[in-house]
């Protein structure tokens, strides 16, 4: 049962499966980390980015990069909005973000419910083509996924690391206070950092339903991956968001390949129950 | 007045509501109590999901009679608890939420995999009944009422005893707690047994109640639905819980009329509730009674 094929096969679902996954949990981690926010709602922004993607290369036909950058900049654009009539005031509480954006991502799903209904629908793959390299057989729309979510990471990472936005929001995420004082706007940044998370998160949303399926609900399944990458890597921490997301994609991968969905699934909470147990703050977290 | 009121109204589904309602008050009373001690705990609906698969395959399997089988579910939750507590109750804040989050989400796992046992995603039905008379729905309401209130009347007993006192004070100190003598973690893992069995009673009711059992019952909807319930109502007053869960059962049926419309509007209340009343209902009571 096991070859190299097998092996090469799980490497190739596993990585892309990786990037889409880093692309969630980096978006929920960056608003836990600077706002104090847990953001219930983050796979129901993600299911708006999947129907945002259905319309605009779906039905629009629209080419493909300027459906898949739009999309997302629409949902975000949308998430602002979201923003200011109920997030902003959860910022800094974080038991009452729990639950009031628990409602937010409610009222979400079943307003999708009600305008899209709740049938599965699929949005036709980016590329049909089928690579062969060796043994390996790749989809081409495997790379597509890998390549459009690499790029994203890369501009992230420059815009954090770089740019005087990256340097202000770094500031704000270690102490708000001390940030306001060196004449940094937190209202502003807040902003910012929210639109970046949503336009991740909307981004990861439409690349997982164009693999997988879209419905209102995918959003739950989306939500759960941000969270058990989220604790495997440190809450708010953003390299152990990125590391969070390669191991469970990768361990996802290989485990279902070789023993099943269930197995993988168990595994993987098994592994989170027990890290969290020994090591709360998660692998590259710090101890509060 | 609870007691008396069915004898006005024959209405079968006003009374399976009401004995719903009466039985979520065990679990909202019972997960008040884990929280008193500074645990929030998201994996509740499990807890619940143990009593009601124990006491039900119980029945089908073993065939036992009900009040046996009952007790083999309570048992199994408390022992599940038991088990898992002394490990999970050292952590603190989010991470016990979290890792009580995935602890949900395993027990539900086990519930769906282990399909020879439970049926998987298709439930269990056709369970023998808890006794015949319980078959009208009035019966069954009184049973539930006497349960509910013997199970709610425990928790308030706990809380308002001298146990109840440590259990404040390890809350709001812990470290002051311990040094003065207050056996925390013995304590925590006790309330946490206590609170799980209690939810498991509710499990095994609720599952005769509606005469079915699935997983998607103690999903983690489920258990935020108790936590919801608590945090509406107003987390540290006894009463808290109790009006938290009558606002959550009885408000989406208010709306059934608008059955599309009915969680949407849930949703955006639940964000209004939050973000202006972070008491809850009891709590702003409280607030302004206490300004005047």
């Amino acid at each position: 049962m096991f070859s190299m094929a097998m092996f090469g096969q799980a490497l190739v679902n596993g990585v892309s499966l990786s990037a889409i996954y880093v692309l969630i949990a980096l978006g929920f981690t960056l608003l836990f980390g600077i706002m104090r926010v847990v953001n219930f709602a983050h796979g129901a922004f993600a299911m708006l980015g999947g129907y945002a993607l259905f319309f605009a290369y779906g039905q629009y036909q629209l080419p493909y990069a300027v459906a898949i950058i739009g999309s997302a900049l629409l949902v975000a654009s949308a998430g602002l909005i979201f923003e200011y009539f109920v997030v902003r005031w959860f910022y800094h509480k974080m038991f009452q973000s729990m639950i009031g954006l628990m409602g937010l991502n409610m009222a979400m799903v079943f307003t999708g419910v009600i305008v899209w209904d709740a049938h599965e629908r699929s949005i036709p793959a980016a590329a049909s083509e089928v690579l062969f390299v060796g043994d390996l057989v790749i989809p081409a729309d495997r790379v597509v996924v890998l390549a459009v979510a690499i790029v994203v990471l890369f501009l992230f990472w420059m815009f954090i690391s770089k740019t005087k936005y990256g340097l202000a929001m770094r500031a704000a995420s270690q102490d708000v206070e001390i940030a306001g004082t060196q004449g940094i706007n937190a209202r502003r940044i807040y902003q910012v950092a929210f639109f970046i998370a949503i336009f991740m998160t909307a981004l990861a949303g439409s690349l997982y339903t164009q693999v997988y399926a879209l419905s209102p609900f995918v959003g739950e399944r989306i939500l759960m991956v941000a969270f058990v990458v989220v604790i495997l890597g440190g809450m708010g921490s953003i390299p152990g968001a990125a590391l969070g997301g390669i191991l469970l994609g990768l361990s996802e991968s290989f485990l279902s390949t070789f023993f099943g969905a269930a197995v993988s699934t168990f595994v993987t909470f098994g592994a989170v129950i027990l890290l969290l147990v020994v090591r709360p703050w998660g692998i590259l977290g710090e101890p509060e | 007045m609870l007691a008396i009121w069915p004898i006005f109204t024959s209405n079968q589904f006003l009374l399976t509501m009401a004995s719903m309602v009466l039985l979520s008050a065990i679990g909202a009373a019972s997960l008040n109590l884990i929280i008193r001690t500074g645990h929030v705990s998201l994996a509740h609906a499990g807890f619940m999901g143990i009593g009601a698969y124990g006491c039900v395959l119980a029945q089908l399997y073993l065939e036992w009679s009900f009040p046996i089988a009952l007790i083999f579910g309570c048992l199994l939750s408390g022992l599940v608890a038991l088990a898992v507590g002394p490990i999970i109750l050292r952590l603190t804040g989010k991470y016990f939420v979290l890792v009580t989050f995935m602890l949900g989400e395993i027990i539900r796992m086990i519930f769906i995999e282990w399909k020879s046992l439970t049926g998987g995603s298709n439930g269990l039905s056709n369970f023998p009944p808890i006794h015949p008379i319980f078959e009208s729905s009035i019966n069954f309401y009184y049973l539930a009422l006497i349960v509910s209130v013997l199970c709610v009347a425990l928790c308030w007993r706990i809380l308002t005893s001298e146990l109840g006192r440590a259990i404040d004070s390890m809350r709001e100190a812990e470290k002051v707690a311990l040094c003065s003598g207050v056996p925390v973690i013995k304590i925590k893992i006790l309330i946490f047994v206590i609170g799980c069995v209690l939810v498991a009673i509710q499990g095994a009711f609720q599952a005769h109640l509606i005469k079915f059992v699935d997983p998607t019952s103690f999903n983690d909807l489920a258990s935020l639905n108790f936590v919801v319930m608590n945090v509406i109502g107003g987390m540290f007053h006894v009463a808290g819980p109790l009006i938290g869960t009558i606002f959550i059962s009885l408000f989406p049926e208010l709306l059934r009329d608008y059955v599309d419309y009915q969680r949407v509007i849930f949703g955006v209340v639940l964000i209004i509730v939050m973000a202006a009343l972070p008491g809850g209902i009891v709590g702003t009571f409280a607030r302004l009674r206490g300004k005047k």
